[in-house]
């Protein structure tokens, strides 16, 4: 990732090389041909709170856009790590798995998650891929968690 | 020639200027972010006092204990416990007063604990009208104290007793490395309190699974229920480390029916005689009819965390997964079980095996 593809949004780094989904925080960064690397935003983690383990699948598991391929768990939350496409897992981030304070850290580098290759190269057609709709998105998503408290002050 | 002078160390971040709160209530308080699984309103404030001595007690079980090995940074029963000024910590509370529902100063052992609970309790009652509970730490109390701490606002007191029976007390707090507890000690707080704060004002914490047969505990909860006294139950949880690392968590089952127990004798006015034991002590036999025991059950409040209430009398001092990680299942609801709750509480409880 370049520093230029790096942008704040009300506090938060954003990644504008990449595409999201919006509704579970995750990102696709295509890495050529059909290969991805899949992570979560910086929003979704902080939201999460202290971050305890992360369940990631083994290469080879097959991703279904919008089902669970993992499993994140905070101090006082769990919740499924959702797939934001289809395709199989090439490879997992065992140093993010060993210490999910990386994910924390390095959310856009080295706190990926699994490296994939799609099914069905349409999947990605389908999430936020503009930069000012990227930016758009996040700040209503970080004023929204502002208002419900998930944020700290 | 420059003179050098000495070198200072920073301040030290102690009770009473600094504090550490659970992770959730510096969650409602927004000094940390995050969220909790499943939504619901959380207003109950924990505060621990913070030393760095720590505390002088050494519980077998217990992530504070004195002679527990290692450096756990501002973790404490597993998570962290953030260390906040007490300044800023009332400043908030203020802020939020209107979702605030409990209060509660945990003391530790230690000789500076009792001059600072008083010295915070002051702060935060100048400023804050939410009732605020202080779970004691018996061996720096005496009834003067704690007729002060009435005085000055405290509107109950917990004790920590946690071990229910005299052997299991000495055992794992008293002949302990860096012990010295004393069970008759915690009984004359426990018995001075009730004199002091009144009818359900005071609550003794009865710690599920260091020992204890279903017996013991059952006979404690009658005891306390005719003394207006509270149980609250807690489960014992491994502590890293500690010297019960390895020792197991009640399974399910027995903690289902622990609580269900509790509830009927303490809610429901069952008595000591209903309940039916094997040569082990643990519970064979409930005598009471199956719908009403059904009732009891189908509402969930039994199932709920144990805690001091709110002004109006809801639930207060919710602790959520206090004892029990986000990724397992419940052990007290922080909210009333929902009807998917009910179910699984039913199939954990198996109460064909003690009813009938």
């Amino acid at each position: 990732m370049t520093d230029d593809a790096l942008r704040e949004v009300s506090g938060f780094a954003i990644a504008l090389d990449r595409a999201y989904a919006p509704a579970t925080h995750m990102w696709v960064r295509p890495t050529g041909d059909l290969h991805v690397t899949i992570g979560m935003d910086p929003l979704g983690v902080e939201t999460s709170g202290t971050l305890a383990q992360l369940s990631l699948p083994e290469p080879g598991q097959v991703l279904i856009a919008g089902q669970p391929f993992g499993q994140l768990e905070a101090v006082k939350f769990v919740g499924p790590l959702t797939s934001p496409v289809s395709g199989t897992v090439r490879a997992v981030n065992a140093a993010a798995a060993a210490d999910p304070g990386l994910v924390e850290r390095e959310p856009f580098t080295a706190g990926w998650l699994i490296k994939a290759i799609l099914s069905d190269p349409a999947d990605l057609g389908k999430l936020l891929t503009d930069p000012q709709a990227i930016t758009d998105w996040y700040a209503a998503r970080i004023a929204d968690y502002r208002l419900s408290g998930a944020i700290a002050r | 020639m420059t003179a050098l002078l000495p070198v200072l160390g920073s301040p030290a971040k102690i009770s009473p200027d600094y504090v550490r709160i659970s992770y959730a209530s510096a969650v409602a308080l927004a000094m940390k972010s995050g969220r909790f699984s499943r939504e619901f309103d959380f207003g109950g404030i924990n505060l621990l006092l913070n030393y760095d001595e720590g505390c002088l007690s050494d519980c077998g079980y217990c992530g504070l204990a004195r002679t527990r090995q290692a450096d756990y940074g501002d973790q404490f029963i597993r998570v962290e416990w953030p260390l906040v000024r007490t300044g800023e910590l009332v400043d908030r509370m203020a802020e939020h007063e209107d979702k605030l529902t409990r209060l509660c100063i945990s003391m530790v052992t230690h000789g500076h604990a009792y001059a600072d609970t008083c010295d915070i309790t002051k702060r935060i009652a100048a400023r804050v009208k939410t009732p605020l509970s202080i779970l004691v730490a018996p061996p720096t109390l005496n009834r003067h104290r704690l007729e002060t701490f009435k005085a000055i606002g405290v509107d109950m007191i917990g004790i920590g007793l946690d071990a229910v029976t005299e052997q299991l007390f000495r055992s794992i707090r008293t002949d302990v490395p860096a012990g010295g507890l004393k069970w008759e000690k915690y009984w004359e707080v426990v018995t001075d309190s009730r004199e002091i704060f009144g009818p359900w004002k005071v609550n003794v914490h009865t710690l599920v699974g260091l020992g204890e047969t279903d017996q013991d505990l059952i006979e404690i909860f009658t005891r306390l229920r005719d003394q207006q006294i509270f149980s609250y139950l807690f489960c014992f949880n491994p502590e890293p480390d500690s010297r019960m690392a390895s020792h197991p968590k009640s399974p399910l089952m027995r903690w289902r029916r622990i609580q269900l127990a509790k509830h009927l004798i303490e809610t429901e006015g069952y008595q000591a005689g209903q309940f039916d034991f094997d040569a082990d002590g643990s519970l064979v036999h409930l005598r009471a009819s199956r719908s009403a025991v059904d009732a009891v059950v189908s509402q969930g409040v039994a199932f709920m965390t144990n805690g001091c209430p709110g002004e109006q009398g809801e639930p207060g001092c919710t602790r959520p997964y206090g004892s029990y990680r986000p990724s397992e299942p419940f052990r007290d609801y922080p909210f009333p079980p929902a009807a998917t709750d009910l179910d699984q509480i039913k199939a954990q409880l198996r109460l064909d095996e003690v009813l009938g």
